[in-house]
């Protein structure tokens, strides 16, 4: 009965959550998509003081970075999590998942300070940069940052396949490869998927790390897959700008609409892949 | 018996504000070491008053009194008209010290033969005309231009002194940096940098250069900000809400006390009194 009632309580309260929060933003953003309508999203300058809020290139560093550290790190914690669950020993596994929670035990602002500190030199010298910030420096942060998070989702889906279907896998005399490649990761995919869904979901909101490393220049990288110079994006722009920007002014409201817009980056990225699942089953 | 563990349990409740008070303070980071070594220093004379202090740069130590959220605001820079609407009648803004903003530059770049600018040559490194430490003397070697956001007081100082308007773009910067901490950080790690950076934050790594005025170099120092030669100075500043409680209004009199004047000089900056 309390139980019942506990229950019922918690979920009414998740769900206040989930309007309060979409109709925060709309409500908070409505003064700057009424004064500036949808040009913004195309607009390349941003100077607040001179009334330009474009927002595409924050809006194209955003993707870029967010792009580059899944690219890195999907391939790495797939790999992992068959190494974990299919061929590691019972040591070897508790390291590496030792490691893998030690990775997302970091706090953001301290991997922040070692890519200023180590990773920002390195790029430097490495390709005779100016000074090292760069999208290609927010990418490989982002990435070492999500790769736990995929890696322990995906480690689950490889384990909980089947008996039955290893079994059958073998029983036909697939060699190893094609036991890999035409059971084990087909079966274990929606899970997979779900550990890459999160992870950029957590690689879009990134603040702090991003910030320290991105150079936090409005540059549309020129050429557009030029990631060795300083760029921007949209958490960068909140995060150095919302302290000044008064509550009520538009700017703070422009500021809100980047939030937005990252929120409805990430319901387009669910959409799509609970799309893609209804397609497979 | 519980009754009277209540009432003095209720006692220390009602009691304790008056006895343990604490002051929020925001703003620029320039001002943030004078405002934090005279917190301390008043703190030990006034045990029950508590300052905190954080950063965020002048705009944010102005945003803080307009929304209430910091009882004593920190700004590196004069507050202009609008922000003076905003802020209200009867907010007190008070200069507490003067600084001089310093043209900073990488160790390499001095040693590499860059003493002097003047206000024109810096002025086209940040327009991007000037690319090259080469073309003004220098190594022959990429310009890092560091740019601060926009929130930034030293921003809205030097931009002014040197492109002639606070809020005027650097289409030349190559990379936005935040607090003098962030600034000085990125400069000693480059060896082609020049940035904007405060008077007090200048060492070995990071060296101010003279700026050319009618054809003499002048130097960053607290001696030419007194004497009024240097071309890129302002004065810093406490703002207090109107509504400052009097352990704020004392804590400001004894930044302009002696005491606290001692604290200015000894944080690199020039006293007001």
């Amino acid at each position: 009965m309390w139980l019942n009632v506990a229950m019922r309580l918690s979920l009414i309260l998740a769900s206040i959550g989930l309007f309060v929060m979409p109709g925060f933003l709309i409500s908070a953003s409505f003064p700057f998509w009424q004064e500036q309508g949808l040009k913004p999203l195309v607009g390349a300058e941003w100077f607040p003081y001179e009334g330009l809020f474009g927002m595409l290139p924050a809006l194209v560093g955003t993707l870029w970075s967010v792009g580059l550290a899944l690219v890195i790190a999907v391939p790495m914690a797939v790999a992992a999590a068959i190494m974990t669950s299919e061929m590691a020993g019972k040591k070897q596994r508790n390291l590496i998942r030792f490691g893998m929670e030690l990775l997302s035990g970091i706090p953001s602002v301290v991997y922040g300070l070692i890519g200023l500190w180590l990773l920002l030199p390195w790029l430097q010298s490495s390709f005779n940069l100016l000074s090292g910030h760069s999208l290609l420096a927010a990418g490989i942060l982002l990435s070492l940052m999500v790769l736990p998070t995929i890696m322990v989702m995906a480690e689950d889906a490889i384990s909980g396949v089947a008996l039955e279907q290893r079994e059958a896998a073998a029983n036909l005399g697939l060699d190893w490869s094609d036991r890999l490649f035409l059971v084990l990761l087909p079966q274990a995919w929606p899970g997979i998927r779900a550990g890459i869904l999160l992870a950029s979901g957590r690689a879009l909101g990134e603040t702090i790390a991003v910030m320290l490393v991105v150079g936090s220049m409005d540059r549309i990288p020129d050429p557009l897959y030029n990631l060795l110079e300083p760029a921007q994006t949209l958490t960068s722009r909140i995060g150095r700008e919302i302290g000044e920007a008064a509550f009520g002014s538009i700017h703070f409201s422009a500021l809100i609409a980047c939030g937005f817009i990252l929120a409805i980056i990430s319901v387009i990225l669910s959409l799509v892949a609970h799309t893609n699942q209804r397609v497979r089953v | 018996m519980y009754r009277y563990l209540f009432i003095s349990l209720f006692a220390i409740t009602v009691a304790s504000p008056v006895w343990a008070i604490t002051i929020h303070s925001a703003g620029s980071t320039t001002v943030l070491p004078v405002v934090s070594a005279a917190a301390q220093a008043y703190h030990a004379s006034h045990p029950n008053v508590t300052i905190t202090v954080s950063g965020g740069g002048s705009g944010v130590g102005i945003a803080s009194i307009v929304q209430g959220t910091a009882a004593l605001g920190m700004a590196s820079r004069e507050i202009d008209e609008k922000e003076k609407a905003q802020l209200g009648d009867g907010t007190q803004v008070v200069p507490i010290a003067m600084d001089a903003v310093a043209v900073a530059v990488s160790k390499a770049v001095s040693l590499g033969g860059v003493k002097q600018l003047s206000v024109e040559q810096i002025a086209d490194i940040y327009r991007g005309k000037i690319n090259n430490w080469k073309e003004v003397g220098g190594p022959d070697s990429r310009i890092l231009v560091i740019d601060k956001e926009a929130s930034r007081g030293t921003r809205h100082v030097f931009a002014e002194a040197v492109l002639g308007n606070a809020h005027a773009r650097a289409a030349g910067a190559s990379i936005i940096s935040g607090s003098n901490n962030e600034e000085q950080a990125i400069i000693s790690r480059s060896n082609s940098a020049i940035g904007m950076l405060s008077n007090a934050w200048l060492n070995d790594e990071v060296r101010g250069i003279a700026v050319v005025v009618r054809g003499h170099g002048v130097l960053p120092s607290i001696e030419h900000v007194r004497d009024g030669s240097y071309p890129i100075s302002r004065g810093l500043h406490v703002i207090l809400a109107k509504d400052a409680g009097p352990e704020v209004r004392d804590f400001v009199a004894f930044l302009l006390s002696e005491t606290g004047q001692k604290i200015v000089e000894k944080s690199g900056y020039l006293p007001v009194r």
